[in-house]
């Protein structure tokens, strides 16, 4: 088989794509007036429950935050400290999200496959960065209802043995959680289940072409 | 120029490259109302880059590349039709006669099903290469050098012409 034919069998195909294809100009005009000017509403419109979802709770940390300022007692240091840590995690992971949203959206196709790809593959795995940075909070959930006012005269020796081992507990979770959240985990499903919210599947998708693209660069 | 030459003139542009269109859709995507999803996100991304068009390469590169690009991301976005706010119910691209495409040659069909079982970026290559561009332009599209396109395309067409040729003797 010559290579020509294998262009002559494909080039059958043009008459036919010419004769038979036709442009329907007016959905293409409202396509490019409306959709692409609309493209990120109807982003934000598509992601809203994880937008409202992460407002409403920064909303509800700012405000317990304010309160025990205003109110401020000794009592309040393990709550200031440990609300505040959670919220500026909180922060940086909504503005993430909102920058992933953004990035996502705006990318220019008009680049060579292997850049554009490679740059998409890479916006889409950072999503485990994101996933990494939030795991940091868990401890601060064992200590924001302490005061130090209970130590050590108001609690037993029982208690805060049971407190140490329950933030040590969370401590080596974090920090279990936070070594683990690597591409490379993505095959185990634990991993993948924890980050479905965030995407899982495109991230897994995103590293099976990344991996298929270094393939492909090599030979 | 004002919004309504520029439009035109993507028309237009878009109305003589509608086959690269076509042929990128067909080969990326197998379910009818997905491609019609994909001719959208198409031809949205297109107009967005329009304004960047940039004359030194041919409107066929940069339909390519745009269409490729798009049609490789598509799959790896999570449910793409319910991504799409507003899914089209009519197709931009319509076909005036579905039967000449049912009705296509043998070998055609044997090839286009062999097009799109290959990998995406091997489907790349090889769309570029049947369509007779030079390796100057496919290294352009793709982003590896010269040298690579020609080795991997002799490698795909050596084992397509094993399969082609397997599949029509059967």
């Amino acid at each position: 088989m010559e290579n020509t034919e294998l262009i002559n069998i494909w080039k059958q195909q043009n008459a036919k794509i010419e004769k038979t294809l036709a442009i329907n100009e007016l959905l293409l005009k409202e396509v490019i007036n409306n959709k692409a000017k609309s493209s990120l509403k109807s982003l934000v419109k598509l992601k809203t429950s994880g937008i409202i979802a992460f407002v409403f709770y920064l909303l509800i940390l700012g405000h317990s935050l304010f309160y025990a300022l205003f109110n401020y007692s000794s009592a309040w240091n393990y709550f200031i400290v440990s609300i505040s840590i959670i919220t500026v995690i909180n922060i940086k992971g909504f503005s993430d999200y909102i920058k992933h949203l953004v990035w996502t959206n705006n990318i220019n196709y008009n680049g060579s496959i292997m850049e554009i790809q490679q740059q998409l593959s890479k916006l889409q795995l950072s999503i485990i960065d994101h996933a990494k940075t939030m795991c940091i909070q868990i401890p601060f959930y064992t200590t924001f209802y302490l005061s130090n006012k209970w130590f050590p005269q108001e609690i037993g020796v029982g208690y805060i043995v049971f407190q140490i081992l329950l933030t040590g507990s969370f401590i080596y979770l974090s920090y279990w959680l936070y070594k683990n959240h690597k591409p490379e985990n993505l095959n185990k499903k634990w991993f993948r289940d924890m980050i479905a919210g965030s995407g899982g599947k495109s991230v897994m998708k995103a590293m099976e072409f990344y991996k298929e693209m270094e393939d492909f660069k090599k030979d | 120029m004002d919004k309504i030459d520029k439009s035109d003139i993507f028309l237009s542009v878009v109305q003589s490259n509608k086959g690269i269109i076509y042929k990128v859709v067909n080969s990326y995507c197998k379910n009818v109302e997905d491609r019609k999803d994909l001719i959208q996100e198409i031809i949205v991304q297109l107009w967005k880059s329009f304004d960047s068009y940039d004359d030194n390469f041919k409107h066929s590169t940069w339909i390519y590349r745009i269409s490729l690009n798009v049609a490789i991301s598509f799959y790896r976005k999570e449910s793409s039709r319910k991504k799409i706010s507003n899914p089209l119910t009519d197709g931009i691209i319509i076909f005036s006669d579905n039967d000449s495409f049912e009705n296509k040659e043998k070998d055609l069909g044997v090839l286009q099903e062999m097009i799109s079982q290959l990998k995406d970026l091997d489907k790349a290559l090889m769309l570029l290469y049947l369509e007779e561009k030079s390796h100057k332009e496919i290294a352009q599209i793709i982003g590896i050098s010269e040298t690579n396109v020609a080795t991997k395309i002799n490698r795909i067409k050596t084992g397509l012409k094993q399969k082609f040729t397997q599949l029509k003797n059967q």
